[in-house]
């Protein structure tokens, strides 16, 4: 783990229920700062590249569009899982982003969404 | 008799005496002698040479700082007490951050020294992508009890060389459009379209100005160079930069300057072919 210091930060995401894995990400360079694990997590370097990946084509989408409008968050679903991603600041420039998958049969979306939303307003960055 | 290439047969020779130690560039030397000292829970400073000269400082068998002259530096930051959430009471204070107290130190809060804690990390890991690449080579390991780089950030060796091919295969990929030694430009005769950029993105393009290039910015804001090449090419995506060098496709009705293949993280993750370079 690059950061251990942010693996303590990720602890709330394990109480959602169906969760698999969740990861602390610089969105800037895709480089996984930590994470945590559940069952049947996927390959947290892949998962996290993934996300930063699409919050690059987000981010060239709204700076195409230029509405000054902020990426809040991106709800992703693949038929047994989800994949939630945030910047963990409401900033123009969303440098670590919080990625977490879950069950989809076994996580209730809102609930998870407020989890995350929730841990992300925590973090006074 | 077997017609296989004399470079082959020195690879397999080579693989054959030391498994992994391969002679497809100085970078995977450089690998096995961190993996060997990470083995020996070594203390001490190991110097490496090449484009740039830098170092690898060891305690306990884990890298806790690296530096490279071609690489900005981290700066007093890095010297230990921000690293367990305290920084030294002259630094600047950012808005919402605690006062001094009896002792000098600085408590600040939990997320904003996380990102402190990352721009140092990201400093270290950026002058060891640059140590790490074919043209360097080390010198002898020069152990000791003490070193001169305060309490560092103790990270594994695995973790670095993993994140470091990662790194290594992103700047593969950017190649094709921007290196960290591309010169870029704003091009004040381009009809800029209007696009929203990040406050990191401005400071680059204010500083652009006729010709510099990401490694030039990355010092000048004493920033990573790795983030800041990916920085320049996604201003290259927006056409708000340049490679000045590119600008005669336009005539052909290509896109001038513009990426001609996406960087993709995910690429480099699943498809990295090795540490080289």
């Amino acid at each position: 783990m690059i950061l251990p210091e942010a693996g303590e930060l990720l602890a709330p995401v394990m109480a959602i229920e169906g969760f698999r894995l969740g990861c602390l990400v610089d969105g800037s360079t895709g480089m996984v700062l930590a994470s945590v694990q559940g069952q049947d997590a996927p390959a947290p370097p892949t998962a996290a590249a993934g996300a930063a990946d699409v919050v690059h084509v987000l981010t060239l989408l709204n700076g195409k569009l230029a509405t000054g409008e902020i990426l809040e968050d991106v709800m992703i679903t693949f038929s047994d899982s989800f994949f939630m991603i945030r910047p963990v600041d409401r900033d123009t420039e969303p440098r670590i982003l919080l990625l977490v998958v879950a069950d989809r049969h076994r996580t209730n979306l809102a609930l998870a969404h407020r989890s995350i939303r929730e841990l992300c307003a925590s973090f006074p960055a | 008799m077997s017609q296989i290439s004399r470079r082959a047969r020195v690879r397999q020779l080579a693989d054959s005496v030391w498994p992994g130690r391969t002679v497809n560039g100085y970078a995977n030397l450089i690998a096995a002698r961190l993996r060997k000292l990470a083995e020996e829970g070594s203390t001490g400073m190991l110097p490496v040479s090449g484009h740039g000269d830098g170092a690898i400082f060891f305690r306990g068998g884990q890298v806790v700082y690296a530096e490279s002259s071609r690489t900005a530096l981290p700066g007093p930051r890095a010297t230990g007490l921000d690293v367990f959430g305290l920084l030294p009471g002259e630094a600047p204070l950012a808005d919402g951050e605690g006062h001094a107290d009896e002792t000098g130190l600085v408590p600040v809060r939990r997320a904003s020294r996380l990102v402190g804690i990352l721009e140092i990390t990201e400093l270290i890991i950026d002058a060891l992508t640059e140590l790490l690449s074919s043209e360097s080579r080390y010198a002898r390991f020069r152990p000791a009890e003490v070193l001169p780089v305060g309490q560092g950030r103790p990270i594994a060796v695995e973790t670095l060389l993993t994140e470091v091919q990662r790194r290594h295969e992103v700047l593969r990929q950017l190649a094709v459009v921007v290196s960290p030694d591309t010169v870029v430009a704003c091009d004040p005769s381009l009809d800029l379209p209007s696009a929203q950029i990040s406050p990191t993105q401005w400071a680059l393009l204010v500083r652009a100005g006729g010709a510099t290039t990401p490694r030039g910015l990355a010092t000048q804001l004493g920033r990573s160079v790795f983030g800041t090449t990916i920085e320049v090419y996604r201003l290259i995506e927006l056409g708000l930069l340049v490679v000045p060098g590119r600008m005669a496709a336009a005539a052909d009705g290509q896109d001038p300057g513009r990426p001609a293949a996406a960087m993709s993280f995910i690429r480099a993750v699943s498809g990295g072919r090795g540490s080289d370079g």
